[in-house]
């Protein structure tokens, strides 16, 4: 029985193949849906376990390059066709650590550009926190927010996983975009960003389209709507806390101690 | 610790033997041979034509060394930020210091989450024995820094995250399929180079 598991599947969903490591670990769920076979620690700590893991991040260097060239081509739409649509965790995960990097890099360097002649420059560090938590929650629930409305529109052959992978290499686009945002002229700031909202926007939803194209218009224009609102209020974020020339002042918020002189600067500023 | 530079004892009465020489010897051998230790592995880490057994000696792993290290350079980098600026002297330390380790286990759990087999201290000391050209190039700039232009200041940066980098990826990259090496080693080239952008600009 077990040797036809990769058939029976394989009829089951023609374009996602499993790869087999995904093989071995439904073999094990199987035989650990035995009762007799299974322990205690496999009962409960099998997720605290590597193996468990090990399944998202089987994946070739040429693999995750082929994602990434891929990612920024906003019309090809055939994100899922690359090796055979398997969902991982690798890409999401180093693409998001350099980003936040970048950012923390680009916003340091929008700031030294701005120096009066006689200042000294303070590099601004606090923002790195802050700006780490936005990022894994934003990666953590928008994901979340386009499972549920694929499964609304009951669409049930992307999983979670594959929201999660998408939406991860999805960011790619920002990083040579936010090295480019430490150019001073603003004109250029608003366009590149303008860029990157449209860049994921269309690679979201052209890659979303290719499983949902045989759905009702009133449905597809649903997702799609939704993928572009919440790319338009990210976007609005980077712009405004980020990337913007007279908040960095106002970063400083964070900190007790300077919260009395930051509160005087914000309103004399205003 | 470990106890390689001494003979090996025959039977238990002489493992005795030597526990009471470790008790009554001074402070002073404890630490030199300590310390003998750690620069042996540095050199063995750092230099590679050291290596003639391909790597084996780092079976050996200790926390010490890193530990020195990244102390070390939290302590200079804490001792060159002003109190004046936003961040202050301890955020500076508890950044670096918090950066260090966390790092290490993200980068050394991406490597066995990619398949490989090796012990996850070995791979903490290896990188935590790589940040002492980091270290290198934070004092260089610390004490001369203000005096340089930015780009004479780049020069010992480039140098030494080049040679962390290039130390670490040897062993690294031996740990994984080969498929997949390059994966395995960008998460090490970031975390030098998070460190390196660090250090140069504060």
């Amino acid at each position: 029985m077990l040797d036809n598991l990769n058939q029976d599947v394989s009829i089951l969903q023609p374009s996602l193949q499993m790869t087999d490591s995904q093989v071995q670990n439904r073999i094990r769920q199987m035989k650990m849906e035995d009762p007799d076979e299974q322990t205690c620690y496999q009962k409960f700590c099998n997720l605290f376990t590597i193996e468990y893991y090990r399944e998202y991040f089987d994946v070739t260097t040429e693999l995750v390059i082929a994602k990434v060239v891929n990612a920024f081509n906003p019309f090809s739409g055939t994100f899922f066709d690359i090796g055979g649509g398997i969902p991982e965790l690798y890409g999401p995960f180093w693409i998001l650590n350099t980003l936040i990097f970048t950012i923390a890099l680009s916003v340091n360097i929008i700031k030294y550009m701005q120096l009066q002649p006689g200042e000294h420059f303070e590099y601004q560090f606090e923002i790195v926190p802050f700006l780490a938590i936005f990022m894994y929650l934003k990666t953590l629930i928008v994901p979340m927010i386009y499972r549920v409305a694929l499964k609304c529109v009951s669409q049930d052959r992307l999983t979670l996983l594959h929201c999660f992978t998408i939406y991860g290499y999805s960011a790619v686009v920002m990083i040579p975009i936010s090295l480019l945002n430490s150019i001073p002229n603003p004109a250029i700031q608003w366009m590149l960003l303008v860029y990157v909202l449209f860049a994921q926007t269309s690679f979201l939803t052209s890659n979303f389209n290719q499983e949902l194209k045989y759905l009702p218009k009133e449905k597809k224009y649903m997702i799609v709507g939704l993928v572009a609102v919440v790319q338009i209020t990210i976007m609005i974020l980077y712009k405004f806390y980020f990337f913007s020339s007279f908040n960095y002042q106002q970063l400083g918020l964070v900190k007790k101690r300077m919260n009395t002189h930051i509160l005087q600067h914000i309103l004399g500023a205003n | 610790m470990d106890y390689t530079n001494q003979k090996n004892p025959q039977n238990y009465s002489q493992m005795e033997d030597l526990k009471t020489l470790d008790l009554e010897e001074s402070v002073s051998e404890t630490i030199m041979r300590d310390l003998k230790m750690i620069a042996y592995k540095l050199k063995y880490v750092l230099i590679p034509k050291e290596q003639e057994d391909n790597g084996k000696e780092l079976r050996n792993w200790d926390l010490w060394g890193p530990l020195i290290f990244c102390l070390a350079l939290a302590m200079t980098l804490s001792f060159k930020a002003d109190s004046t600026t936003n961040s202050s002297k301890s955020d500076v330390f508890a950044i670096i210091f918090v950066l260090i380790w966390v790092g290490a286990f993200v980068v050394t759990l991406n490597a066995q989450l990619l398949g490989g087999k090796v012990s996850f201290f070995q791979s903490v000391c290896l990188l935590g024995y790589c940040v002492f050209p980091i270290n290198i190039e934070a004092i260089i700039i610390a004490f001369v820094g203000s005096y340089l232009p930015f780009v004479v200041k780049l020069i010992p940066v480039i140098i030494c995250f080049a040679w962390s980098a290039y130390s670490s990826v040897g062993f690294m990259a031996s740990l994984v399929p080969p498929h997949k090496k390059k994966l395995a080693v960008y998460p090490v080239f970031l975390f030098y180079l998070f460190l390196s952008w660090f250090s140069l600009i504060v």
